[in-house]
């Protein structure tokens, strides 16, 4: 083995574990002890659109099987109510009606005690959840239903077409599909969560690091494999195979600091919709959909009028012309990992805020990118903007069809659609692909 | 440490069930793969349609266990012609991700609420196996075997089972190569032009030697099902495939006897790290100056994390793994 990418590995990977470690103290510190967490949520239908927002100052107390008290607490800013236990064993959990807020009671049909069997405790903390408020029939209209959706699916169609930029121009440049791209996604949640949530820095701070520390990662990912791996002649398909066994281990190596769980980041966690004329959306998504909006237009114009970004696009169509007429494609395809890693990163946050960060969240959106650059076409930028913005759209709206479990068979769908009438994409060359 | 322990379990590893069942998806895979040059990134969808072939024969159907082997056979064409007809004309890389999608999408398919009547859901299903047992030449209960291979009556029925069909597939998939049809898939794999202008018709040897492929997986995920006796949706995750794959690459591309050492191989190691890395923190967490290293709850993730290291490795210093044969592993998709 060559000493100097013995080197780089080691480097890269422990830089990693580095960062990583810190991201995953504070949790492992509190997860040796088991807990009962109580949640009680405020839950509200409007819009064809359950919302659920926590309730503070909720007795809850846990009970053991003898009906002998074990502990209670008072739900916090989160409705958390967390009570530690001795053993795993089999307990009740009661919510106090009486400290409920006035106006608000339990969902009817519900009970204000939970049992829990020792069973449950498949990890060290057993949640349970109370709802209260009204859950009236839906007074939602039709209309109302689809602007709802439309603009979930826009804000799911930005995110996807951030994150896979970098995957469809790693594509044009170099001609790897990289399964690990999601890992990219990750990695941006992650270290948000570490930055914001484990160390207390702002995130709006924070998220200009974290994307820079994206960046890095896209760039190391090129650095310590891919770019060594093509200076020595490899197959793409052996490479895609190697971007396979990066994906899991990166994977597991995220599962093995943050834990399986999903978290969600302390910044603007928690937040009211707002109504604007028939949509919900909360301030903090309506701004990372802006956010997004002006980053892409941002890198189409890089890609239409700058130098680089010209020759970027040149390296993509042709990367023997290009190099003929004096690009220097090895630092194209630099520019693109470290370019790619950097938006994957930003959607990871933009992600986290919307969902919650978890070690498999990338991952999650891997299938839909592959659909979003097919759909565009495999290797041109703006396609992978368009066709991930159309398949974010796309699978948001189906759900009003299918049962939202499987909203991401629409995205297999339109997939081998396009690759029996159009392979090439919307926006692709029509070439032999054969 | 209980080193006897782990030297016995690893041993029982390499000859168990899990190598067994890999071995059969291997040599799908590497039909595939190996010699055809597809990619297949959704062998754990073709091996949840043997599982759910023999799954529906109870929970669906109501019918004698023996019908689940047509049953799944035909859920491995249907699937087959789905991911392959779209992309089979196309590049390599197009196959992986409309495979690796169907499998994803198979997955929440089976484990869906709506579709739970017919595949039992996240449950699965568990009432299709009796049959099968009533079939057990074993004492359920009872010891077979010599140390360190002892394993109970149950298992054995299963082993011979698995082994016995891992020995007849093998042998069937070396003719098979040996023949006309096996150099003309092994030609597609080096060069699809000049194989093509000699008017063979591509598609349809591709189409072939994925079903083929998907035939072997179909009985992976069937001696896999008999084995738990039970179906669980979790069990076809797009992972399953990758740890084939990797167990694949170990014993050797484009070789019969590397898919079926590679899976027995992939299986000792892997036991073998997670029974020593399990008795390691067994009692506390392995600490190194007051910081801790890993604790118990960790060792599954570094168990992974080494599989993805090893496929890495593998793949770019010694592609053709054990057994291979380097020139036969001129892989290129472009």
């Amino acid at each position: 083995m060559n000493a100097k990418w013995g080197i780089r590995a080691m480097v890269f990977i422990g830089g990693i574990m580095l960062v990583l470690c810190f991201a995953g103290t504070q949790v492992s510190a509190a997860e040796n002890d088991l807990f009962v967490i109580a949640q009680v949520n405020h839950q509200t239908v409007a819009s064809g659109i359950s919302t659920r927002e926590p309730v503070q100052g909720v007795k809850v107390a846990v009970l053991d099987e003898a009906g002998v008290l074990v502990g209670e607490a008072v739900t916090d800013d989160m409705g958390e109510a967390k009570i530690s236990v001795p053993s795993r064993a089999g307990y009740t959990v009661q919510l106090d009606t009486s400290t409920l807020p006035d106006q608000l009671s339990l969902i009817t049909g519900t009970s204000n005690s939970f049992v829990i069997l020792a069973d449950d405790f498949k990890t060290q903390i057993k949640r349970v959840s109370f709802f209260i408020g009204d859950v009236g029939v839906s007074t939602t209209t039709l209309v109302e239903k689809i602007s709802q959706r439309a603009a979930d699916g826009i804000r799911l169609g930005l995110i996807i077409a951030l994150c896979s930029v970098g995957l469809s121009l790693v594509f044009g440049t170099t001609g790897l599909t990289n399964f690990a791209h999601g890992e990219m996604i990750t990695f941006g949640g992650l270290m948000a969560f570490f930055l914001n949530v484990t160390l207390g820095i702002p995130l709006l701070v924070a998220a200009p690091f974290v994307v820079a520390f994206g960046g890095l990662f896209g760039l190391g990912f090129n650095w310590v494999i891919f770019a060594r791996l093509r200076k020595r002649g490899v197959g793409l398909v052996s490479q895609m195979v190697v971007s396979v066994g990066l994906s899991i281990m990166l994977r597991n190596m995220f599962l093995f600091q943050f834990k399986g769980r999903t978290r969600p980041l302390d910044d603007f966690s928690l937040q009211k919709g707002m109504d604007i004329g028939p949509i919900k959306i909360t301030p903090r998504d309506l701004t990372t959909g802006i956010i997004s909006l002006v980053v892409l237009i941002t890198v189409a114009l890089v890609l239409q009028r700058s130098r680089t970004g010209k020759a970027v696009r040149a390296v993509s169509d042709n990367p023997n012309l290009a190099s003929a007429t004096g690009i220097d494609t090895q630092r194209i395809i630099q520019i693109v990992w470290c370019a790619g890693g950097a938006l994957a990163a930003l959607g990871g946050i933009f992600r986290g805020l919307d969902e919650q960060v978890g070690f498999q969240m990338g991952s999650g959106l891997l299938f839909l990118m592959f659909a979003g650059i097919t759909l565009g076409g495999l290797g041109s930028a703006f396609g992978a903007l368009v066709g991930g913005f159309m398949v974010g759209v796309l699978v948001e709206m189906a759900s009003l069809v299918v049962p939202s479990e499987l909203k991401n068979a629409p995205a297999l769908l339109i997939l081998i659609l396009v690759l029996i009438l159009r392979p090439q994409g919307i926006l692709g060359k029509k070439q032999r692909v054969g | 440490m209980d080193w006897i322990r782990i030297i016995e379990n690893t041993f029982r590893a390499f000859a168990g069930v899990d190598a067994a069942y890999f071995a059969l998806a291997a040599i799908g895979l590497n039909v595939q793969f190996g010699y055809t040059g597809l990619l297949n990134f959704g062998q754990a969808a073709f091996m949840a349609c043997g599982a759910y072939g023999l799954g529906l024969t109870s929970q669906y159907f109501d019918i004698s266990f023996w019908w689940g082997i047509p049953i799944a056979m035909a859920l491995v064409i249907i699937l087959a012609l789905l991911v392959g007809i779209p992309t089979l004309r196309l590049r390599a890389d197009y196959l992986a991700i409309v495979t690796i999608a169907a499998a994803e999408l198979v997955r929440l398919v089976v484990r869906s609420v709506k579709f739970k009547r017919i595949f039992g859901g996240s449950d699965g299903i568990n009432t299709f196996s009796n049959e099968f047992r009533a079939l057990n030449p074993f004492q359920p209960s009872a010891q077979y075997g010599i140390w360190p291979f002892r394993y109970n009556g149950y298992t054995m029925f299963t082993l011979l089972v698995g082994w016995s069909l891992v020995a007849v597939v093998s042998v069937l998939v070396w003719l098979l190569i040996r023949s006309p049809w096996g150099r003309v898939v092994k030609a597609i794999r080096e060069d699809e032009d000049a194989v093509r202008s000699l008017g063979k018709n591509i598609y349809s040897y591709k189409m072939q030697s994925l079903i083929i492929g998907g035939f072997c997986g179909m009985l992976s995920g069937m001696v896999f099902a008999l084995d738990r006796g039970s179906v669980q949706p979790d069990n076809y995750s797009r992972d399953v495939t990758f740890y084939i794959l990797t167990a694949l690459v170990l014993g050797g591309l484009a070789r019969v006897m590397g898919s079926i050492v590679g899976p027995m191989m992939f299986w000792g190691l892997y036991v073998f790290s997670d029974n020593f890395l399990r008795q390691l923190v067994q009692s506390a967490p392995l600490r190194i100056g007051g910081v801790t290293i890993i604790q118990s709850t960790q060792v599954g993730a570094v168990n992974y994390m080494l599989v993805g290291l090893g496929l890495i490795i593998l793949m770019s210093k010694r592609p053709q793994g054990v057994f291979g044969n380097r020139n036969e592993m001129a892989l290129d998709g472009r």
